[in-house]
């Protein structure tokens, strides 16, 4: 093979084409917006859950107080019923329990699996880009001693240049095919990922709904029936100051 | 409060007619007074205009009236029946004279004074009845009139005030409970009304007085909680007269709302309620002064009297109750400055004495004195206390927690996934719990439970104030308990400790009881709250969750499903992960130069390749046995320790040389399996091909060649020697490479034979390699 019609004069070519660059842009922007909302859901999942939790956890904890609370020591009713309050309220609690760890299980920890393999890929994009710098930089290198007087040491230097650029093109190309392969399908994972987590959310929030009415019933009942029974006691409309008027709801309407 | 003190009139009268109507029995003269009555009762109406004037101006001497009148009859016809020297004398004359005819005279006189008294006596009861009549119908009608004022200015005016610009502060608190005192006015009256029974019926008074005490204690309610504020009502108007262009407004208003009367102030309105529960007494004294005692609804009309005078007193009983406890159960924002301030002997005295009274309680010098019933009380007030503190404390927590769970804005995201069911599905629930179905949990949470029970919280002071000052007035009185003669300032103090002592015991309890119902009915409505969120949750899950793709797989086989469709997923994942790991971060290769080419077959058959490791930056020896080992070498381990145990200071194998290494600056060589893909631009012909890849190192690497027929090494730069180990070359020249290191095994240098036969070592990065057909065209034949 002979060197010397070699790229003398030849135009300087684009390394990367166009089009290749603007694919390439377009299928990393997706990615990266994918990554912020799969944090941003990850951590607002995560977020919430804890606040259910510990909503259960304070409700829970309202009932335990007054249970420990002398209160309940003075009258058995008194006991009787706020048990079955605080029976009714830690029911409530497993149910929550169950979903929030039925929640982790399938929404969260997926979630965070997946914004878990960004950074590599981030990484791959990266090494790409430093690729494309070495090749970048060797290519100029290439075309500098082409440009030159064909003496000894520049045929040298030029074979020695070119020697240094092959396997860093080979290297970038690899990297760029597998990329702009990857990406697409990567992005296109999320669907058949996240389908099954967010039908499990749903079905376990469902589960709560259809569950807790009946162990919240109990504990309306149980609370009501001593208010009842005090109100039929205490008829007097004043207390000590009796100047304010508490609106508390119609006890029949909400016992219905 | 005017008790009747003159004996009533028509009683008096009968009284005196009985000795001398000896003929008429007694009873007969009942039926008669009673249906006279009636009759008058019937005329009422009719009557009233003309007695009404004579009722007025004789209201005050009516029980003299009749008074002089009867007796000089009666006297008369005492001395007619007895013939004393009163008569004599009277009728000396006519008494010789016709003394014959004196007997039938006598009777006849009896008679017409009989008929005459009768006469007086009916005209005395139809006053009477009269001024009943009158009584009632002034008690009714100045209700009446009451009323219509009173709703005048609860409405007309007080929205016109509440239009001013800018509204007057505390507006509200002067007309708080006139509500109540007016719906009780108009209760009484609807009462009235309902009967349909003009005042004259005797049956009126009747219904009059039975309302008036059925009503009693909704009167007693209404107007002692407006009394108890009216104080109140006038501080807040003295305020408004400060601000001389708001009081102008408001006298305006008042103008313009009521311009038939010629009122100048608000309380000019406000005040009549306060005149008005005083006034009842008197007036239902006024219609029982007038009734006759053996009228039917007499008794009931003296109950009634009773009662509304024990109403005054109630209520101003009650009204010094709430003024003591105003006085103790507020609390003052004082700083320490303030009480310091206030600190007088007298406050001193009194504090030292209660803390040296209180000591003598703890030491046991003196009893306490035990209220057993107050102590239970005081006992279920501070556990309720702690309870309704915890529960307030809880519920916060609650809350606040909620309002961090609607912060989260889980339905915000997208994954680009608008074409599968689940997430567009989730996203809609998400949506509608957050923006609307939690809001209203929480909205009602917070008026059904939060605001209550701060309410109840705030209210929790006035009597945990009351019970400390108790105490305090308590010590008090213990002090001076045993002293028999009180000076006026003891007495007091006295009186204070047995007021505020009655009102905790008479009122603790109820707020006791009402603080605990409604401790209980918040229990219960929170639980409720809860179950209707649940209910509205369900109906709302359940709509979507039948759009979903495996809404028929049962609770447990959803999940079964659900968790190995997840971990299907990360499996999936973690493949997809670890092949852009070992694809993509590869890094970048280069062909092994020939030399370490050699020393790694070299390496590998000696020590085998798991012991292969590269040097990972240039090693400068320090210590005995030290190699010094350029950055990319090739060694192979021998003993990952050197002889005196230390792990960082490995024993390596360099081609030959042997040495210590430190341990950090050594990475395994890894050795690709297969070779690269054949390039395209693999110019190199083939002897070059085996040539294997090792990791990438950055920098101008020497490249030192092994000589071979087919490949030209050439100068890549001119250098001169220095010595006579070193031979001159010029950049270009074709050389022939004997050994690629020194004696030592340095590659750094390598021995070469350059045209004529010389030998010697130049720098071995000097030194280039390229094909034999890529010779330049100036050099000769290329040199063997």
């Amino acid at each position: 093979m002979s060197w010397i019609p070699f790229k003398i004069g030849q135009p300087k070519k684009q390394i990367v084409s166009k089009t290749v660059e603007r694919d390439f842009e377009r299928e990393y922007d997706k990615l990266q917006k994918l990554e912020d909302q799969t944090k941003k859901l990850h951590k607002d999942m995560k977020k919430s859950t804890e606040a259910d939790l510990a909503m259960s956890k304070a409700a829970v904890k309202i009932s335990a107080d007054l249970l420990s609370n002398p209160l309940c020591e003075q009258d058995q009713a008194f006991l009787e019923s706020m048990a079955a309050l605080d029976t009714a309220m830690r029911r409530m609690d497993a149910f929550n329990q169950e979903k929030v760890n039925q929640i982790q299980k399938t929404v969260i920890d997926p979630l965070k699996k997946y914004s878990g393999v960004f950074p590599s890929l981030n990484m791959a994009v990266k090494r790409r880009e430093q690729a494309l710098q070495d090749y970048k930089r060797l290519q100029s290198k290439v075309e500098k001693y082409e440009e030159k007087e064909k003496t000894g040491p520049i045929m040298v230097k030029l074979h020695q240049a070119r020697e240094e650029l092959r396997p860093v093109r080979e290297d970038f190309e690899a990297k760029n095919k597998q990329l702009l392969d990857e990406m697409p399908k990567f992005y296109h994972s999320r669907i058949d990922y996240f389908h099954p987590s967010f039908e499990a959310l749903i079905r376990a929030q469902l589960h709560v709904a259809v569950q807790l009415p009946a162990a919240a019933q109990k504990g309306t009942k149980a609370a009501f029936v001593v208010s009842l029974r005090l109100r039929c006691h205490e008829s007097c409309p004043a207390a000590v100051s009796g100047t304010h008027r508490l609106a508390c709801p119609p006890v029949q309407m909400l016992m219905n | 409060m005017a008790v009747p003190r003159r004996p009533q009139p028509s009683t008096f009268t009968l009284a005196l007619l009985k000795p001398a109507s000896s003929a008429l029995p007694p009873l007969r003269a009942i039926q008669k007074v009673i249906k006279k009555d009636k009759l008058q009762e019937k005329e009422g109406a009719s009557v009233k205009d003309q007695f009404g004037e004579e009722m007025f101006s004789t209201e005050e001497g009516s029980g003299t009236f009749v008074f002089p009148d009867v007796s000089a009859k009666t006297s008369e016809h005492l001395y007619s029946n007895v013939s004393s020297v009163g008569s004599r004398l009277s009728t000396q004359d006519s008494f010789t004279e016709e003394s014959s005819i004196s007997e039938e005279r006598l009777a006849q006189e009896a008679e017409e004074a009989k008929r005459k008294s009768e006469d007086e006596e009916a005209a005395a009861k139809e006053r009477a009845a009269q001024r009943q009549l009158l009584a009632i119908e002034e008690l009714v009608q100045s209700e009446r009139n009451y009323l219509r004022l009173l709703q005048l200015t609860t409405f007309t005016t007080r929205s016109n005030l509440q239009q001013l610009q800018p509204p007057p502060a505390n507006l509200d608190s002067m007309f708080l409970y006139i509500e109540e005192v007016i719906d009780v006015s108009s209760r009484l009256l609807s009462l009235l009304d309902q009967k349909q029974i003009q005042p004259g019926d005797p049956l009126f008074l009747e219904t009059l007085c039975d309302s008036f005490l059925s009503l009693s204690s909704d009167i007693e309610a209404a107007y002692r909680e407006y009394l108890a504020n009216y104080s109140n009502i006038t501080l807040v108007e003295n305020s408004y007269k400060e601000k001389e262009a708001l009081w102008n407004d408001i006298i305006k208003v008042i103008k313009t709302s009521v311009p038939d009367v010629n009122a100048t102030s608000l309380t000019f309105f406000l005040v009549m309620p306060v005149q008005r529960i005083a006034r009842y007494p008197l007036l239902l004294q006024t219609i029982q002064k007038h009734t006759d005692p053996t009228h039917p609804a007499y008794e009931l009309l003296e109950k009634t009297a009773h009662t509304s005078v024990a109403l005054n007193v109630h209520i101003n009983e009650y009204k010094r109750f709430r003024e003591v406890a105003d006085k103790y159960k507020k609390t003052e924002p004082l700083s320490i400055k303030d009480k310091i301030n206030r600190l007088n002997t007298h406050s001193i005295a009194k504090k030292t004495a209660r803390l040296s009274q209180q000591i003598k309680h703890e030491t046991g010098i003196t009893p306490k004195l035990v209220d057993e019933e107050f102590d239970a009380l005081e006992g279920l007030f501070n556990v309720l206390e702690r309870g309704i503190l915890d529960l307030l404390e809880n519920v916060e927590t609650y809350l606040h927690h909620l309002q961090t769970f609607l912060a989260c804005k889980t339905e915000e995201f997208d994954f680009d996934m608008d074409g599968e069911k689940a997430p567009i599905c989730y996203k809609e629930i998400a949506t509608a719990l957050r923006q609307w179905i939690l809001p209203t949990f929480e909205k009602r949470m917070q008026t059904l439970i939060h605001k209550p029970l701060c309410a109840l919280r705030d209210l929790l002071v006035g009597p945990r104030n009351l019970i400390r000052k108790r105490l305090h007035k308590l010590l008090d009185y213990e002090m001076i308990e045993a002293k028999s003669n009180l000076s006026y300032e003891e007495q007091d103090v006295a009186n204070t400790y047995r007021t505020i002592n009655t009102l905790l015991l008479n009122e603790l309890p109820q707020f006791n009881g009402l603080a605990l119902q409604m401790m209980w009915s918040m229990l219960g409505t929170f639980n409720c709250l809860h179950r209707d969120l649940a209910t509205d949750m369900e109906q709302l899950f359940q709509s979507f969750a039948q759009q979903l793709p495996h809404s028929s797989l049962d609770h447990n086989a959803f999940w079964v499903w659900a968790e190995s469709e997840v971990l299907e997923g990360a499996r999936r994942l973690e493949t997809l992960c670890q092949s852009v790991e070992e694809t993509l971060n590869a890094p970048v290769v280069q062909p092994l130069s020939p030399s370490s080419q050699c020393r790694l077959k070299q390496l590998t058959d000696k020590h085998g390749s798991g012991k292969i490791y590269q040097v990972a930056g240039p090693v400068v020896g320090t210590r005995d046995l030290d190699l010094n080992l350029a950055k990319g070498e090739l060694v192979a381990v021998i003993s990952e320790i050197d002889t005196r145990g230390d792990k960082k200071r490995w024993l390596v194998d360099a081609g030959g040389r042997r040495g210590y290494a430190p341990s950090s600056k050594l990475m395994r060589y890894h050795q690709p399996t297969e070779g690269p893909p054949p390039s395209p631009h693999l110019t190199l012909p083939e002897g070059v091909t085996g040539f294997r890849r090792h990791s990438y190192t950055p920098e101008t690497r020497p490249l030192t060649v092994r000589s071979q027929p087919v490949v030209q090494v050439l100068a890549a730069y001119d250098f001169t020697g220095r010595g006579k180990h070193e031979v001159s070359v010029r950049a270009g020249e074709p050389i022939r490479v004997l050994e690629p290191h020194d004696k030592r095994g340095n590659p750094e240098w390598s021995l070469v034979e350059v045209r004529g036969g010389k030998k010697g070592y130049v720098p071995s990065n000097y030194l280039t390699v390229m094909p034999m057909g890529m010779a330049p065209p100036s050099s000769c034949s290329p040199y063997f």
